[in-house]
């Protein structure tokens, strides 16, 4: 991952703070699905499990590899899907 | 500034006045409001700073899906202020990174 990335570039995954030029990249660099893209950058890998960036990286990917939208693996998503305390989970009646 | 009448929404409900401490600071809000709109109120715009550029962030999608108006609340880290509704006596103190438990970090401001 380039540390000399400006902090001024546009920033497309804005928990990890991942810029454009960093997602552009890791496609030249041979990624090809949103997986990819997260295990060569961290977009996607933040807070928000790439509910943000997660559209903006399959846009770039797609057009970027020519590869049709429709046949582009979505992300792992990991539970929950809200961040929740583990503390209700541990507490509720069922 | 808060919106006291909203042209769909109508005239602000009632509600009880409580302190809350923002980075040490006492201030008013209304019981059951976001954190959010209570430090946007107050002129508050930088929640927290980012790890990897140390940038202010603050609100961005205000709904609860973004993280970006994450901050330190009574020592927990990394709560949505967008959608956490104020208590009174509550600590928030604005984040640097990912925060730390229990600490109180402070603004940089």
């Amino acid at each position: 991952m380039g540390e000399n990335v400006s902090e001024n570039e546009l920033l497309i995954c804005r928990c990890e703070e991942i810029s454009q030029s960093e997602i552009e990249e890791a496609i030249e660099d041979g990624a090809r699905s949103l997986n990819e893209v997260k295990r060569r950058t961290r977009a996607g890998m933040g807070l928000c499990q790439g509910k943000t960036c997660g559209m903006l990286v399959a846009g770039m990917l797609a057009r970027n590899t020519g590869l049709p939208p429709a046949e582009l693996k979505p992300g792992t998503v990991r539970p929950p899907v809200r961040p929740i305390k583990l503390s209700v989970l541990a507490n509720s009646e069922d | 500034m808060r919106i006291l009448d909203h042209p769909i929404l109508g005239k602000i409900a009632d509600a009880r006045e409580v302190e809350i401490i923002v980075d040490g600071h006492p201030l008013k809000a209304r019981e059951g409001e976001p954190i959010a709109a209570a430090l946007l109120a107050s002129g508050k715009r930088e929640f927290r700073y980012t790890k990897r550029f140390a940038q202010p962030r603050g609100v961005f999608c205000a709904i609860g899906r973004c993280t970006d108006c994450v901050m330190t609340v009574d020592g927990i880290p990394n709560i949505r202020t967008c959608v956490t509704p104020v208590q009174a006596g509550m600590k928030v103190d604005t984040q640097q990174g990912l925060g730390k438990w229990g600490g109180t970090e402070g603004g940089n401001e």
